[in-house]
């Protein structure tokens, strides 16, 4: 017993540990590119990289629950264009209220989180396999849903742009983030949830030793589902902050979004193989992905070279995380 | 046993199920593009009457009837409203002459191969013609020998394959790219002519480019900058092109960036989105020298625009703010010209384009000779926007 509480105890300043190296990197990033260009320290370049990132932090904050179960939500980026087109579809052509269509967005975020669910956890399909496949349904659907048209929500001064103030307002002429302390605020929300919950400790559960949890008589499928139910909620909420924060949405977009949501999750110290990581973590890692994407052009960089560095990082993520598993073995 | 065997095939069957579903998604634009074109007749009555006003001026006035024909149409993608509107084109003019078509066409402008793919069984059903968007100017060149050994004949619009094997695209319909980027540098340099003349040191103008390998977008790009170049130089500055390779090795000249008065920077995203388009928008908006902004079509002109959305930038008057030049249509780029955000905008009718696709098809298959027909590009800002010759051809 007392054994087991000193391995848990270094779990978790392990998990400090890579948290505050993360932060360390997002703090150096910061400098680096302000230092390197004076056009990047501007309140406006800020205002953009947390624009830019809300998308990409909701659906971070969802998919790390399944990626803690050692699964994966490929379906989150397409997924997020298609709850987006389906909800702008009923506002804008069909006249629907903006409060009614961003509720059909989540309505439908949910059910296809329930789908992949219902999948991995009860038909026993590989996360990978599934999730793939409700990649590729919802690019379709929301083609379909859609029409096939680029909806553009309610611009702002139009009637129904109220919600874009949910992220940003405009205070004596200075534009508010507020969207930050909404991501902020699910973070914290979402951590309780995952600590000190049952479907959260389920969740660390299932990815650290699933026959196990099986074993113990918990009623693992349910949690499971759980995990990617809130995946989808999340990309359904990130489908309204992009829908808020950009312009137009076009059918067939979305696909590479949930690599960077992935990507910055496993760079906030979630662990490729599951069962270990944090929604603070995530959101950190997110911001590493987003500053480079907005930091390179900064510096000159032309866009192919940002993936190039971007995927560097990653590597470099996963094997730190690989290397602290050797050690954690010997 | 018998539950582990049952819950596999349960499995099988799901995945199969999936795929089957996953396969029919990669071909619905074009079973979806009849419903929404049965909607957009019906539920605008502003493009009936668009229609009537752009076919004047791009189609010949024989009158033209349909057989029994079968078409093939492959846009570039539905992603932008402008693919939305020639599809209308497409199926409006299709109606009119009791023709079938068939339009399909990539999720995104960058999805080359699977476009080539479309092409590929668009030729194997074996229609009476296809109507072809290239998304890549290289990548269809097979399949074009291909259509043309089947005898299928291939009308190009909106981009022009110039390299394509003799004999196999009958006819080009498409804007003149390259005199419409031109268009949008003779009204955007006149607004900051005395800003360049007065300038005590170096100016930028910024140039967003969603990529760099479609006929369509790069003429564009370079017909901005070659005519930007020589407006300027008349007045007797000097201009440098920096950025983006492909544009700078393909301008008139690219100048010397430590000497010149004006300075052209191309930037293009890693991938033709929206917010890839903004960031690199930022940049260039971010800097203190620059006074102008062009994006060559609807996803780089709303970047502009979103990037703007932080920065405030962007107005009317040269003196105070950078002055943007979009380029198509669609509902944010005409409520950022009417409320002053965005200077103006170069528009093409790809309504009409639709509708002379088909009609030029309609000819080959009847046994007609027929020839390329350029369709034009036009400025339109605040002032011109309600224009009789203008409103037809902005869509939502």
């Amino acid at each position: 017993m007392g054994k087991s509480n000193v391995s848990n105890k270094s779990v978790i300043s392990r998990l400090g540990g890579q948290k505050f190296i993360v932060l360390l990197v997002v703090i150096g990033l910061i400098i680096f590119f302000s230092a390197v260009s004076p056009d990047f320290r501007k309140y406006t370049t800020f205002m953009s990289i947390l624009d830019y990132s809300y998308y990409i932090a909701l659906m971070a904050i969802g998919v790390t629950f399944p990626l803690i179960t050692g699964g994966v939500d490929l379906s989150i980026g397409t997924g997020l264009i298609c709850y987006s087109l389906t909800g702008g579809y009923l506002i804008v052509q069909k006249g629907w209220p903006v409060g009614a269509g961003m509720a059909v967005a989540l309505l439908l975020s949910i059910a296809i989180g329930l789908l992949n669910g219902v999948l991995v956890a009860i038909m026993n399909l590989p996360p990978f396999l599934a999730t793939l496949c409700s990649c590729m349904i919802t690019r379709g659907l929301g083609s379909i849903f859609s029409k096939n048209f680029g909806i553009s929500w309610p611009t702002s001064g139009t009637p129904g742009s109220w919600f874009r103030n949910i992220f940003k307002i405009t205070i004596n002429g200075t534009k508010i983030p507020l969207g930050f302390l909404w991501v902020v605020l699910l973070v914290v929300l979402m951590a309780f949830v995952l600590n000190h919950t049952k479907i959260g400790r389920y969740t660390i559960a299932i990815g650290s030793n699933k026959e196990a949890t099986i074993l113990s008589g918990i009623n693992v499928k349910f949690y499971h589902i759980m995990a990617y139910v809130i995946s989808g909620f999340f990309a359904g909420l990130a489908a309204i902050a992009y829908s808020a924060v950009f312009s137009t949405v076009q059918p067939g977009t979305g696909a590479g979004f949930e690599l960077e949501a992935i990507g910055g999750a496993i760079i906030g110290g979630v662990s490729a193989s599951g069962g270990v990581g944090s929604v603070e973590g995530s959101l950190i890692g997110v911001f590493v992905i987003c500053l480079l994407k907005t930091g390179l052009p900064y510096i000159g960089l032309q866009a192919n070279w940002q993936q190039i560095i971007t995927g560097l990082v990653l590597i470099g993520a996963v094997l730190v995380d690989i290397m602290k598993k050797k050690k954690e073995q010997k | 046993m018998k539950k582990r065997v049952l819950a596999t095939l349960m499995s099988v069957s799901l995945v199969a199920a999936l795929l089957v579903g996953c396969g029919d998604s990669g071909s619905t634009p074009a079973s979806s593009s009849n419903d929404s074109s049965a909607n957009a007749t019906a539920t605008s009555g502003d493009t009936s009457s668009a229609d009537t006003a752009t076919t004047d001026t791009a189609t010949t006035d024989t009158a033209t009837t349909g057989g029994d024909y079968k078409f093939e149409i492959i846009v570039k993608s539905y992603q932008s409203s402008y693919w939305q509107a020639a599809v209308t084109g497409v199926n409006q003019k299709a109606e009119e002459l009791g023709v079938t078509v068939n339009c399909t066409g990539p999720n995104a402008e960058s999805d080359i191969a699977d476009q080539v793919n479309m092409l590929n069984n668009a030729i194997n059903s074996a229609p009476n013609g296809i109507g072809l968007a290239a998304c890549d100017q290289e990548a269809c060149l097979d399949a074009l020998q291909t259509a043309m050994d089947k005898g299928i004949p291939v009308v190009c619009f909106d981009s022009g394959i110039p390299s394509a094997p003799a004999g196999s695209v009958y006819a080009t319909i498409a804007t003149d790219n390259y005199a419409a980027g031109a268009t949008a540098a003779e009204n955007l340099y006149p607004a900051l002519k005395d800003k360049i003349a007065n300038a005590s040191a170096p100016v930028r103008i910024g140039e967003v480019n969603q990529e760099a390998t479609s006929e369509s977008i790069t003429s564009r790009g370079l017909g901005f900058i070659d005519k930007f170049i020589e407006l300027a130089t008349a007045d007797g500055k000097t201009v440098a092109v920096i950025g983006n390779e492909y544009y700078v090795n393909n301008c008139k000249d690219k100048g010397d960036e430590a000497s010149a008065d004006v300075i052209i920077e191309v930037a293009v995203p890693a991938q033709t989105t929206v917010e890839l388009c903004a960031t690199e928008a930022s940049v260039i908006l971010n800097k203190a020298d620059t006074i102008g902004m062009f994006g060559s079509n609807q996803v780089a002109a709303e970047g502009i625009l979103t990037a703007n959305e932080n920065l405030d930038v962007l107005g009317t008057d040269p003196a105070t703010s950078i002055l943007a030049a979009g380029f198509d249509a669609g509902s944010v780029i005409k409520g950022a010209i009417t409320s002053g955000k965005m200077f103006g905008a170069v528009t093409q009718s790809p309504l009409a384009m639709g509708q002379t696709t088909v009609e030029v098809l309609t000819k080959i298959a009847n046994g007609e000779t027929v020839s390329d027909v350029p369709t034009q590009g036009y400025w339109y800002d605040s002032t011109n926007m309600d224009d009789a010759s203008i409103a037809p051809n902005l869509y939502d």
